[in-house]
């Protein structure tokens, strides 16, 4: 019986040793989902870019946070089924991964809601951006702060 | 590389009166032992004169216990085996779909540079956004509070 236990318990390490990597799991279905552009920029792309990286943008400052990200998952559709679909799954997926709302940007044309979980292995902040007839979730994970988030706009 | 060893195992001369030695030899081991079993299986078969079934010796005393497989053993196996075929159908499975995840969508650093801008410059557009409205509904409010703080200092006088 011991020698059982412990058998699961290797593979049950295995697995999760596995499992262990920079994207965030949830998000990685729409890989191969049809009608959903799935884009993933890995953490050894981001390095090999933040190296020459200049702000594009003035007032925003990435290239802090750049450095802490593990990756970049998005996920995006102009299609209603896909939509209607990735809508249901992202709220299901943001309510049983308990993040918690950051901030809620509600316009004429644009919805957009932002979530954030903290654990010791990373940080994630998930946005979704509800256009209408697009739908986006751009999901950062790595080993930033919410402060690192917040200094990226000041 | 079987073959080559083959012709050369060939090749080496037999020493003279090897055969006549050994066939001599197992004669004796087999006049003087006892047969060899595996098992609950006789080597010789049960009618065989120098047979001798696992279990009892011919005068009634244990020759060895069989250690067959146990319950406890065959439920170990049979856990392990569906273990190792659950596991190998888990990443089976999931091959295809972490395979195509887990690809760097942009081959170019400066493609993907800019990919990673557009979407962090966005995230911070729409913090600024937010911000801004709590900026205002601050300002809103001390002001409230001023005005507020101005008429209690009148009453108060």
């Amino acid at each position: 019986m011991k020698t059982i236990v412990k058998i699961f318990l290797c593979v049950a390490m295995l697995v999760a040793s596995l499992q262990a990597n920079a994207q965030v799991k949830e998000f990685e279905k729409y890989a191969d989902t049809k009608n959903v552009t799935y884009v993933f920029i890995s953490k050894f792309m981001l390095r090999m870019a933040g190296a020459s990286s200049a702000p594009s943008v003035p007032g925003v400052n990435t290239k802090s946070i750049m450095n802490k990200l593990n990756g970049i998952q998005i996920i995006s559709s102009e299609n209603k089924n896909a939509i209607a679909r990735l809508k249901t799954d992202a709220q299901n997926m943001v309510k049983q991964g308990k993040y918690e709302l950051l901030m809620q940007v509600d316009e004429d044309d644009q919805k957009v809601r932002i979530y954030h979980i903290e654990s010791k292995r990373q940080s994630v902040v998930v946005m979704m951006a509800d256009e209408g007839e697009e739908f986006t979730i751009i999901v950062f994970s790595g080993t930033f702060t919410m402060e690192d988030v917040m200094k990226m706009t000041q | 590389m079987d073959e080559l060893n083959w012709k050369e195992l060939e090749q080496i001369p037999i020493p003279e009166g090897l055969e006549e030695r050994l066939e001599k030899k197992i004669d004796e081991w087999e006049r003087s032992g006892p047969s060899l079993s595996y098992g609950h299986l006789p080597l010789y078969g049960e009618n065989h004169p120098e047979s001798i079934s696992l279990g009892n010796k011919p005068n009634g005393h244990p020759l060895h216990r069989g250690r067959g497989l146990g319950r406890g053993s065959l439920w170990l196996a049979a856990a392990s085996i569906a273990l190792v075929f659950g596991v190998g159908y888990y990443f089976l499975q999931k091959e295809e779909t972490v395979n195509l995840a887990e690809q760097d969508t942009y081959q170019d650093p400066l493609v993907a540079q800019q990919e990673a801008e557009k979407a962090l410059n966005l995230l911070a557009y729409n913090l600024n956004k937010g911000m801004g409205q709590m900026e205002k509904a601050k300002a809103i409010s001390n002001r409230t509070e001023m005005t507020l703080n101005k008429q209690l200092q009148v009453l108060e006088k």
